[in-house]
């Protein structure tokens, strides 16, 4: 399964939205298979903020675990989210 | 207002001053009015007078968050909601992305301003003292981009899940250096944290007051001061440099 960040907009940067979005798209992952991985795709994101990213990234590691696999990115505000959320709670995203 | 040309009075409200300072701004060369001879009537573009205030937006921000009284800010600057924000958001991100100059951290400053921006949205919804939204404006001649809101400000905020904060100065400190959020009982909050770890890393400056407190952040100065400021402010106020 891959999550294409893009399809929610191209400037992420409210918790309010990160949130909404978690709620539209987490149907979509209540029939996939116990072992299969989640992808999430950031290319075509032009800004990414950790509000956003932890009401979606954070609500989906805890549910998923290591399973979540987030994509490379070379969008810089994607990677300093990442790190921030990584360090505001404590975790360590699977990143290839 | 007829083809986007606004009569004195009209240009007077816009701009919330009065006819006789629109005159007196005239005779000074401020700011021209539209005119082919001395005698006639004075007219104002709407593009003009948008121009003349984006010029002076810092000025007209610090002036809105300081102000006893509050008032709504003039509608170009004037975000009501998060929508309002959102959009202007991407108008930022469209005059910006034409910048080579700033394309290697564009998406880090729009993410700043998204942060600051969202956190005023997030920290008083449905708790704004005065005026619900927050003031944003840029002037991208100048680089600058400046966000007030007059919010419960920072203090008021972090003492929900940290009630022993003593003052505006130890809110901020804790606002840019802990992770901790204000909206209790989600252990979130990391969003000025996220800014300064921006702003340190990137050719960009931050200057933000909450209450009677203020720092600035830019990348020579990495140790955070924050010292009293000269006048009051309820909200949060924060101009970005880049």
């Amino acid at each position: 399964m891959i999550i294409d960040i893009k399809k929610f907009g191209a400037i992420l940067t409210s918790r309010q939205l990160g949130k909404e979005a978690l709620a539209a798209y987490l149907p979509n992952l209540n029939n996939i298979s116990e072992f299969e991985k989640i992808y999430v795709n950031f290319e075509e994101i032009d800004v990414f903020s950790p509000s956003w990213g932890d009401e979606f990234l954070t609500v989906l590691y805890r549910k998923f675990g290591n399973r979540l696999i987030l994509k490379k990115s070379s969008n810089a505000s994607v990677k300093a989210s990442i790190e921030m959320i990584e360090e505001a709670n404590n975790i360590k995203f699977n990143i290839e | 207002m007829i083809n986007n040309k606004l009569k004195i009075s009209e240009a007077a409200t816009y701009l919330g001053v009065s006819i006789d300072t629109l005159r007196r701004w005239e005779e000074k060369g401020k700011l021209k009015s539209l005119r082919a001879n001395q005698g006639d009537h004075r007219y104002y573009n709407l593009a003009q007078l948008e121009d003349f205030l984006t010029a002076s937006c810092v000025s007209l921000a610090i002036k809105w968050a300081r102000n006893n009284v509050g008032e709504k800010p003039n509608n170009i600057f004037y975000c009501s909601d998060s929508s309002v924000f959102q959009g202007r958001l991407y108008k930022l991100r469209n005059a910006l992305s034409i910048n080579k100059e700033i394309e290697s951290f564009f998406s880090l400053l729009i993410s700043v301003v998204g942060e600051i921006g969202d956190n005023s949205f997030g920290h008083n919804l449905g708790n704004w003292p005065d005026i619900n939204g927050i003031f944003f404006a840029y002037n991208i001649k100048k680089k600058i981009i400046v966000l007030a809101d007059r919010g419960q400000g920072v203090c008021k905020t972090l003492k929900r899940v940290k009630p022993e904060l003593q003052n505006d100065a130890e809110a901020l400190k804790v606002a840019f250096t802990e992770v901790l959020s204000g909206r209790a009982p989600e252990s979130r909050g990391n969003g000025l944290k996220y800014v300064r770890a921006v702003i340190e890393k990137n050719p960009a400056s931050l200057f933000f007051q909450s209450g009677e407190a203020e720092l600035n952040l830019n990348q020579n100065n990495l140790i955070l001061k924050i010292k009293k400021s000269k006048k009051f402010i309820q909200g949060c106020l924060a101009i970005i440099k880049f």
